[in-house]
């Protein structure tokens, strides 16, 4: 092992695809910083400051918020990577967020369906909106040639516009009442988990992944080859339908309601989940790592705000944002897979 | 070109020159998909107010299916004639007698809202039509559009009281207050121009970004230091009656000016000749079109990155300007969805200047319209938001309407209108599309 504070170290790190590295060396970094800080100055900001970091609460709360970043971005990277770029994983996770509290409202908390729980059944509901909204969106994008960009911020007005006009129908208000119930952050943080791991297992280690790869990286090579390269990307898009429905009902499910007012509860998480991928170089670790971190942002300004910080709560809201555009100037030039945004015809 | 063809006629000359920017085949085709695209989500709108009148609780039903007997709590039919003919102040009577309601001037309420709405969505229309010709998709409109506000808001009330109050203290401020919104805004928008020229960071993000940016840190500045006193919203102080936008002919309380939509107009035609006839606008328009042909060509890609996302936010700020100046007479904490909505009015009009005016307008009326929704149905008025997502997914697959075109023989022959060569070869490759499956 080699320490990961040595100057090779960093510079391996600034080089070619080890954004992953230089991630973890920061954040680990930065941790370490702040536990020492702490640890000799308990009673200035620096040991308030990594109170937070290191409490239980803000773990959980870092959890619940990092699961509809992760997830979307390991979606974002499943239709990127097949060579469409999905700017609507925002909308995707407004929509299956209301769809999943809505399912969980009509079933009703505590009853179950055929033995399946409320709450299970609210996860497919939102699973199934998400799905659905990006089965259109590759339709779109696929058989009609769509510009990918325009499409996918067509996806996000539309569910940002749908949501709360469906909320107002069924519940009188743009925001739904509180169900009552929370799933805990110990499950988004297995979700989040296990959907990395497999997404890491299914990119690297099937024949899926490699087809994925080619249909954004070469997309003619695929075709030669005899697989279509429409199948492979209509694949990538409904899997991030999928892995963005979970996040959006996993941070639903995890307050009990649907916020529908303003730009509604996901807040442009989706967007972040865009760069939290990007910042991770299409790697489900680095999208963990990242979104990880901008979660953790979040968690701790929450928490700033509960020990009575007099900073004003709307600005330490603004961090997470004003990061990732600092994140995305530094990373800049990911690579982007040579095909995506681009139609691909097939040649007879 | 346009005068050597149409030399045939007299009349026709005249006419092709008039409209030769706007009727070459691709403006016709696109003219021909935004309004099917129109019609399609009204379509699409229409079966959503049904679907969410079956699903909605009440006691007696507003609109019986004809033949099934299917009872529904909304009637679409009535949303969308109160959406059309609200937004125009019912000129049309429905139900009475007579085509026309007696005693209806366009000078009323309900139209005045419209036009409000539609001078405020020339700024933002325009704003994101101007990136988008340099290849650049602008989504911080929005918040540039609340920097310039707040910048207008601030000047107004900071020179306010060293000028004698007035007309003359009123063009004054006026005119210092949309420069200092074109300057707020236009700053705002360079920096996502700035961060994609030098360090290639995608303009998508970041100004989505700088939005909520935007929102939060406008929002905290008031609070903390510009409120109002007593004010039991977050808002500033009113600017003087004497430096806002006049409610010439229409009532007061419509917030609509006739001059600032002139104005606006002026814009129109300011941009459109910067973008078409000046060397600045083409190196903008062919860095859109193509970047390395561009930067060959000798120009300098990284400065009209710049250059074209300084001017969309200028645009957008000035968009900010009448909002305070016209709509509101302060800033104030809610500011409406107008930079998006401004990306789906450049999107309708092929983000093309001279295509922002029918499309605001066509946009003021939705908005206008959702009001008397709100007033007059039950339906939620974020109907309007969805047929905002709906109207922009569909102009963004022209290729679906050229294939319903190919099927039905009606498009392929209004597109072949306008030059001799459509798309012969198109079909080939929607088939390949198809067999690959």
């Amino acid at each position: 092992m080699r320490n990961p504070l040595s100057p090779s170290s960093l510079l391996a790190g600034a080089s070619e695809s080890s954004y992953v590295r230089s991630l973890v060396v920061g954040t680990v970094g930065v941790l370490a910083l702040l536990g020492v800080l702490g640890v000799a100055f308990p009673e200035s900001v620096a040991g308030d400051l990594s109170r937070i970091v290191f409490s239980t609460s803000t773990g959980a709360s870092t959890a619940r918020l990092a699961a509809p970043i992760v997830l979307a971005g390991l979606g974002g990277i499943f239709a990127e990577k097949s060579g469409v770029i999905n700017i609507g994983l925002e909308g995707l996770l407004i929509i299956s967020a209301f769809v999943s509290v809505y399912a969980a409202s009509v079933v009703g908390v505590g009853n179950a369906v055929l033995g399946v729980p409320a709450l299970v059944v609210a996860f497919l509901a939102g699973i199934a909106a998400s799905t659905f909204l990006a089965a259109v969106f590759a339709v779109v994008c696929i058989e009609f040639k769509a510009d990918q960009i325009i499409a996918g911020l067509a996806v996000w007005l539309i569910a940002l516009g749908l949501a709360p006009f469906m909320s107002t129908v069924f519940f009188g208000g743009v925001n739904t009442p509180n169900l009552g119930v929370s799933v805990g952050w110990q499950y988004s943080a297995t979700l989040v988990v296990l959907a990395t791991v497999g997404s890491w297992w299914l990119l690297n280690q099937t024949a899926f992944g490699k087809h994925l790869r080619a249909a954004g990286e070469n997309p003619k090579a695929l075709d030669t080859v005899g697989v279509s390269v429409s199948k492979v990307r209509y694949a990538g898009v409904l899997l991030s339908g999928v892995l963005s429905g979970v996040g959006g009902s996993a941070l639903a499910l995890s307050i009990g309601q649907f916020v529908g007012s303003g730009e509604t509860m996901v807040q442009g998480k989706g967007f972040i989940a865009i760069v939290a991928y990007l910042f991770g170089n299409y790697n489900p670790i680095g999208t963990l790592g990242a979104g990880a971190l901008f979660a953790g942002l979040d968690a701790m300004q929450i928490r700033l705000q509960q020990l009575g910080y007099a900073v004003p709560d709307t600005l330490v809201q603004t961090i997470p944002y004003v990061v990732v555009i600092v994140v995305l100037a530094l990373v800049g030039r990911t690579q982007i897979p040579e095909a995506a945004g681009e139609h691909y015809e097939t040649e007879e | 070109m346009s005068d050597s063809d149409s030399e045939e006629s007299r009349g026709q000359s005249v006419l092709a020159r008039v409209v030769a920017p706007f009727v070459d085949r691709s403006v016709a085709e696109r003219l021909l998909i935004s309004v099917a695209a129109i019609l399609l989500s009204i379509v699409v709108g229409f079966a959503l107010v049904l679907v969410s009148g079956r699903i909605a609780g009440c006691s007696s039903a507003a609109w019986t299916m004809p033949l099934t007997g299917l009872g529904f709590c909304y009637d679409p039919i009535e949303v969308y004639l109160v959406l059309f003919n609200g937004a125009l102040g019912y000129p049309f009577a429905v139900g009475d007698p007579g085509l026309f309601t007696p005693g209806w001037t366009p000078f009323n309420l309900s139209f005045g809202l419209t036009l409000s709405e539609t001078t405020l969505l020339i700024f933002t229309g325009l704003s994101v039509a101007v990136a988008f010709r340099a290849g650049l998709f602008n989504i911080g409109t929005q918040g540039q559009l609340v920097v310039g506000a707040l910048a207008t808001a601030l000047t107004v009330l900071a020179l306010a009281p060293l000028l004698p109050a007035g007309p003359v203290a009123g063009v004054v401020l006026i005119v210092a207050g949309t420069a200092a919104g074109a300057v707020g805004g236009g700053l705002w928008g360079a920096i996502p121009g700035a961060l994609k020229a030098y360090a290639d960071a995608n303009e998508v993000i970041t100004t989505i970004m700088l939005n909520f940016v935007a929102a939060n840190v406008a929002y905290v500045l008031v609070l903390e230091v510009f409120r109002a006193e007593g004010s039991s919203v977050v808002a500033t102080r009113y600017v003087p009656e004497y430096a806002q936008f006049r409610p010439w002919l229409f009532p007061a309380s419509s917030d609509f000016a006739l001059l600032a939509l002139l104005g606006g107009v002026v814009f129109i035609g300011g941009l459109y000749y910067f973008v078409e006839h000046t060397s600045l606008g083409y190196d903008l328009r062919t860095s859109g079109v193509q970047a390395a042909a561009a930067e060959y060509g000798g120009v300098n890609a990284k400065l009209t990155t710049v250059r074209a996302m300084t001017l969309s936010g200028a645009l957008g700020g000035v968009g900010g300007s009448v909002w305070v100046l016209m709509s509101e007479g302060r800033w104030m904490a809610s500011i409406p969805d107008l930079g998006f909505d401004g990306i789906t009015v450049s999107i309708l009009a092929g983000n093309n200047p001279i295509g922002v005016l029918p499309a605001a307008f066509l946009f003021g009326v939705l908005k206008g319209g959702a009001l008397e929704i709100g007033f007059r149905t039950d339906v939620p008025t974020e109907l309007v938001a969805v047929l905002r997502g709906l109207i922009i997914l569909f102009v963004a697959m022209p290729e679906f309407f050229r294939m319903i075109g190919r099927y039905t023989g009606v498009g392929g022959a209004r597109g072949a209108g306008g030059s001799g060569s459509t798309e012969p070869d198109e079909p080939a490759g929607g088939d390949g599309g198809e067999t690959d499956a």
